[in-house]
């Protein structure tokens, strides 16, 4: 017997050199080894050793504490030496791969291959093999466990003992933190096997103390009835009316397992019976569990399988739907169809990535090529945990269903996810670590067949068939990088999941940074923590538009048009340069020279004099003419020196009409005299003196408006002298005058419409009735004209033109305006032609720069 | 050979013109020469003027050779313009503003009184009453002509005032717009306004140019003495 191995899976023997079965590709041998006795970390390239994990307990998980304690406990609980020598050569598995051993259940029901969908096959690192045989499928059973037997019996002993099956006997305070069903489940079991020594490392130890009365009462009703199974059916359900339907049918069911079918069977309802609280998911891989169980070999016989129907049936009517439905789950029905939802949605995904659930095909590459190299280690098989979902983790050391793995029942209550990924690391390592592990001694060489090798490869995932190539490849770095790797402080549970148990490192990552702490050390291609973090590739580029509506984008527009309005410089109207405009001084003032120069030296008589008389100047003769002879007139004179051709021009013409005035002169202007004594030289009728007196010049009246103003209330004493400093009131002019009102008239002679408006405002008051008649220059008459019209001024003579009219109807000739007449009109036409033609020049130049401008856009 | 007066004054006068013309080629000293000789003749004319005419016959002679109670009313002005005159001392500028505050006052009381009393009630009145056409018929004036001139004297002068109303309202855009009536009327009004200022303008032309014939009948006149 020691010269070969039994294979747990298949139970064919094997050398004992080899580490996987060359049949099945089963491991033979434990992955990981015992751990160091030192809390020493592993380091990369050594070879586990035992460890004495006991201060370290206290840390891990309750289930897996529990888990290891069973399995301890069933590796020293050895009765016999042929189960110890057998127990041997899978003790130093037991202790590192309690973990794992209810996972085995699935790969050991050969017989239920066909209810095992692939991809669950793939995870538990086995190779969807043909059908087989019902007798060859019925060989190997739940060897995991520790069962030494199972290791050893021959197909005799299989198929008759079924009730071999292996039973993990749970601690008695391990039940405490059970649930109440799984603990009258595993109170029942037990009890069903009194009479068998062998399977006593296996089975159940019945509870005593912890178990409730009513269960012990119904322990000891069930032992007197083991042979009587028939009889029992009716009498436990009447002694338990207070018990639940199901637990009543228990005692049932547990007779029912009398012989070893029974036995089995009532291992299958001990185990389904807490599928009554369990979640689907639970219950399904419970069913799958069942349908493992339930495939069990044929000599389960038909009567037990009757019993086993007829306590079914008895209790299927009080069972739940859910319950109900379980039958239908133990036929053929796919196993898919009971997997959770998160596996199912994977299941029905494509050929590769079907077998795979979404959490754990997402941890690894589905569909490279063979040549590169996935980029996680198989080592992260282990965080799988963390792609699990969180109601499973929760579950995962809390649940006391997993404190139970090794039992059956605990067995079925194991989760997939922990199966398969417990599962799945033993393929895994076999097949990646297979080559490189020749350092590690605790496992031998693969002898398996190509045939076989070729048979997992070619159902294996693509993720884990790239892994077994890269590990090849990965076989080939230098021992020196291996030894790079730097121990990390892990915990002893930990240390003995991790994969860097098995021997060296792997990085199949492309990124040859070894990671030299934590849990992931001697790792290459872990992603790097955020510490010298470095993007591969440019940061995603954003773009800078401002997000904004069409309403305020124009908004914007008009706040920009409003800004750049205020901003830019308002272009200013050029005026005509200097040079322009002195050039058509010259030529203006060429053609005046030209043209009035031989009119005025010829005396030509071209044009003849007005005829029409304006009222204004019809008025100012009738007040002139108005005027008794040799009335005293004041005469005011108001204009510059400049325009004395004018005004002498316009006013000469009255004063011929005046007859013997006696005229007095006064000015406001200091020029005023001196003018006055210009005009008077004027060779005139009224002027000569001939007919009449002397004028009298006051001359400068000084104060402006109120020298006026004084002047109008009391002449004499604003203008006492003449301009020769003579008493101005006693001379004959002025005699018996002592006021404005005693004036036969008053005429200003002004080429300025203010002195004529102060002379007419401030004498309004004084003057009385007499008559203002005014001489204007043309450049006033515009302003002294509404003074007419509002009847303040009873006659108005402005400038030449007036001259010329008063002059061309008092008979006269030949006087003054004639001499400038003819200058004056061809000036006032030439003047015309020059508006005129400047204005139509302007007009087209403006319409050149329109069209030019018109054509420009 | 003796130089009659007439002659001097002629040549000065044809130079002088023809220095005042020179500015026709741009400020230069010709045109700067006369300007300054006219300018400095008639100060000293004007300051003669000022002598001779009013400092003494009025100030001066009065405060000598007057009564007392002349003289007494003499030291006013006197005073008066004293402090005016120190005004040519920086430091005693101050002094005049008793003297100047009196004048302006006087001045412009005057001036205010002269306007309403004789412009502005009168010019009221004027517009109001052109359309008297008893009084136009009194100054052989047609109703029909008083009437059309009144009317068209009324409109200038009310559209004028309106041209210068310019109140607004701020529109939707910012720009600043009258109302529209407003703008109707102050459009007429701006007609009024040129014709205005063209009526002035053509004025300033014919003075100008009858000053310009009444040079060049001048240097014909000079130059005809000598032919």
């Amino acid at each position: 017997m020691t010269d070969v191995i039994k294979c747990p899976t298949c139970g064919k023997n094997n050398l004992p050199d080899q580490e996987f079965c060359q049949y099945c590709r089963s491991r033979l041998t434990p992955l990981t080894g015992a751990l160091k006795g030192a809390d020493a970390p592993i380091r990369p390239g050594q070879i586990p050793t035992k460890k004495n994990t006991a201060e370290l307990e206290p840390i891990l998980p309750q289930w897996l504490r529990d888990a290891r304690d069973s399995a301890r406990k069933t590796t020293e609980n050895e009765p016999t030496p042929q189960d110890k020598q057998k127990q041997e050569s899978f003790s130093a598995s037991t202790s590192s791969f309690d973990l794992l051993a209810g996972l085995q259940n699935q790969k050991e029901s050969s017989d239920e291959e066909n209810e095992v969908p692939d991809w669950l096959a793939n995870l538990t690192g086995d190779s969807v093999k043909p059908k087989k045989d019902e007798t060859e499928s019925s060989e190997v059973r739940w060897v995991e466990l520790g069962g030494e037997k199972d290791f050893a019996r021959d197909e005799e002993s299989q198929t008759g003992s079924a009730g071999e099956t292996a039973h993990i006997e749970p601690q008695s305070n391990e039940k405490e933190d059970l649930s109440d069903w799984f603990r009258d489940a595993s109170g029942f079991q037990p009890q069903l096997q009194p009479d068998q020594p062998a399977e006593t490392e296996n089975s159940f130890s019945p509870p005593t103390s912890d178990t409730p009365d009513w269960l012990r009462k119904m322990v000891a009703d069930s032992e007197p009835q083991n042979d009587q199974a028939q009889s029992l059916d009716s009498g436990s359900v009447s002694a338990f009316p207070d018990s639940p339907d199901w637990l009543r049918n228990m005692p049932l069911e547990s007779n029912l397992q009398s012989s070893p079918a029974k036995e089995l069977d009532n291992t299958f309802d001990a185990a389904s019976a807490p599928f009554v609280e369990e979640p689907d998911w639970l219950r399904a891989l419970g069913g799958s569990q069942d349908n493992v169980n339930a495939g069990t070999p044929v000599d389960l016989s038909q009567t037990s399988l009757g019993t086993f129907e007829a306590g079914e049936s008895s209790s299927a009517d009080k069972l739940p739907e859910w319950m109900e439905s379980f039958p239908s789950i133990e036929s053929d029905k796919p196993l898919q169809g009971t997997v959770p939802k998160w596996l199912k949605e994977e299941t029905s995904a494509t050929s590769a990535e079907a077998e795979i659930p979404v959490w754990l095909s997402s941890g690894f590459p589905a569909a490279e090529p063979a040549a590169t190299a996935p980029e996680k280690p198989i080592a992260e098989d282990s965080s799988l945990l963390g792609d699990i979902p969180n109601w499973l983790k929760a579950s995962a050391p809390q649940s006391s269903i997993f404190s139970d793995e090794q039992s059956p029942a605990g067995s079925l209550d194991t989760p997939d996810w922990l199966k398969t990924s417990s599962d799945e690391q033993q393929p895994q390592s076999r097949s990646a670590f297979s080559e490189i592990e020749s350092a590690s001694p605790a496992f031998s060489a693969d002898t398996q067949s190509s045939e076989n090798m070729d048979a997992l490869f070619t159902d294996m995932p693509d993720w884990l068939s790239k892994a077994t190539d890269n590990s090849s490849l990965l076989s080939q770095l230098p021992a020196a990088d291996v030894n790079l790797i730097e121990p990390g402080e892990l915990p002893s549970w930990v240390q003995a999941m991790r994969p860097s148990d098995s021997g060296n490192p792997l990085s199949f990552s492309s990124d040859e940074t070894l990671e030299k702490r934590g849990a992931l050390a001697g790792f290459q291609g872990v992603l790097p923590a955020v510490p010298g973090y470095a993007a591969t590739s440019k940061p995603k580029a954003y773009s800078i538009k401002l997000n904004a509506s069409q309403e305020q984008q124009t908004h914007a527009a008009y706040l920009e048009q409003i800004l750049a309005g205020e901003t830019a410089p308002l272009p200013i109207a050029s005026f005509s340069s200097l040079q322009r405009s002195r050039g058509l001084r010259w030529v203006i003032t060429f053609i005046f020279f030209v043209i009035l120069t031989p009119v005025l030296f010829l005396r030509t008589q071209f044009f003849a004099m007005p005829v029409g008389v304006p009222n204004e100047i019809g008025n100012a003769m009738r007040v002139v003419q108005a005027i008794p002879e040799g009335a005293p007139v004041l005469v005011a004179f108001d204009y510059e020196p400049a325009r004395v051709g004018e005004m002498e021009a316009a006013a000469a013409p009255i004063f011929k009409q005046l007859r013997n005035p006696n005229l007095t002169f006064i000015s406001t202007n200091e020029t005023g005299g001196l003018l006055a004594e210009h005009f008077s030289s004027i060779p005139l009728d009224g002027l000569s003196g001939e007919s009449g007196p002397q004028p009298l010049n006051l001359g400068y009246l000084p104060g402006g408006q109120m020298g006026i103003r004084a002047f109008g209330e009391n002449p004499p004493a604003a203008a006492p002298f003449d301009i020769s400093l003579s008493p101005a009131w006693a001379s004959p002019q002025l005699q018996g005058i002592t006021s404005l009102s005693q004036f036969a008239a008053l005429i200003i002679i002004s080429d300025n419409a203010n002195s004529t408006r102060a002379w007419i405002e401030q004498t309004s008051d004084t003057r009385g009735a007499i008559p203002i008649l005014v001489i204007s220059s043309a450049q006033a008459a515009p302003m002294i004209q509404p003074y007419y019209d509002s009847r303040q001024v009873s006659g108005l003579v402005t400038g030449l033109y007036g001259g010329a009219v008063v002059e061309q109807n008092n008979g006269s000739t030949g006087e003054i305006t004639r001499k400038y007449w003819d200058a004056y009109s061809i000036g006032m036409y030439l003047a015309m032609v020059f508006i005129l033609g400047g204005g139509l020049l302007n007009l087209a130049l403006g319409l050149r720069d329109r069209v030019t401008a018109r054509e420009a856009k | 050979m003796v130089l009659s007066l007439d002659l001097i004054t002629g040549l000065l006068s044809f130079v002088f013109t023809l220095f005042i013309f020179s500015y026709l080629i741009g400020d230069n000293p010709l045109f700067r020469i006369a300007v300054y000789i006219f300018v400095g003749v008639s100060s000293g004319y004007i300051a003669s003027i000022a002598w001779w005419q009013v400092i003494w016959p009025r100030l001066i002679n009065p405060l000598i050779f007057g009564s007392i109670l002349e003289k007494g009313f003499m030291l006013v002005p006197l005073i008066g313009a004293i402090l005016i005159f120190m005004k040519i001392l920086p430091r005693m500028a101050g002094m005049a503003r008793f003297a100047m505050a009196f004048m302006v006052g006087v001045g412009a009381a005057v001036t205010i009184y002269g306007a309403v009393a004789g412009t502005l009630i009168p010019q009221v009145l004027g517009t109001i009453n052109i359309f008297d056409l008893l009084a136009a018929s009194a100054r052989n004036v047609s109703p029909i002509e008083s009437i059309f001139n009144g009317s068209v004297i009324l409109a200038g002068t009310i559209f004028t005032l309106i041209y210068f109303h310019f109140g607004a309202r701020p529109k939707a855009d910012g720009s600043m717009q009258r109302m529209r009536l407003i703008e109707l009327f102050a459009w007429v009004g701006r007609i009024f306004i040129g014709i205005t200022l063209g009526t002035v303008f053509a004025g300033v032309y014919a003075a100008a140019l009858t000053a310009f014939i009444e040079r060049i009948i001048s240097i014909i006149n000079f130059i005809g003495n000598f032919l």
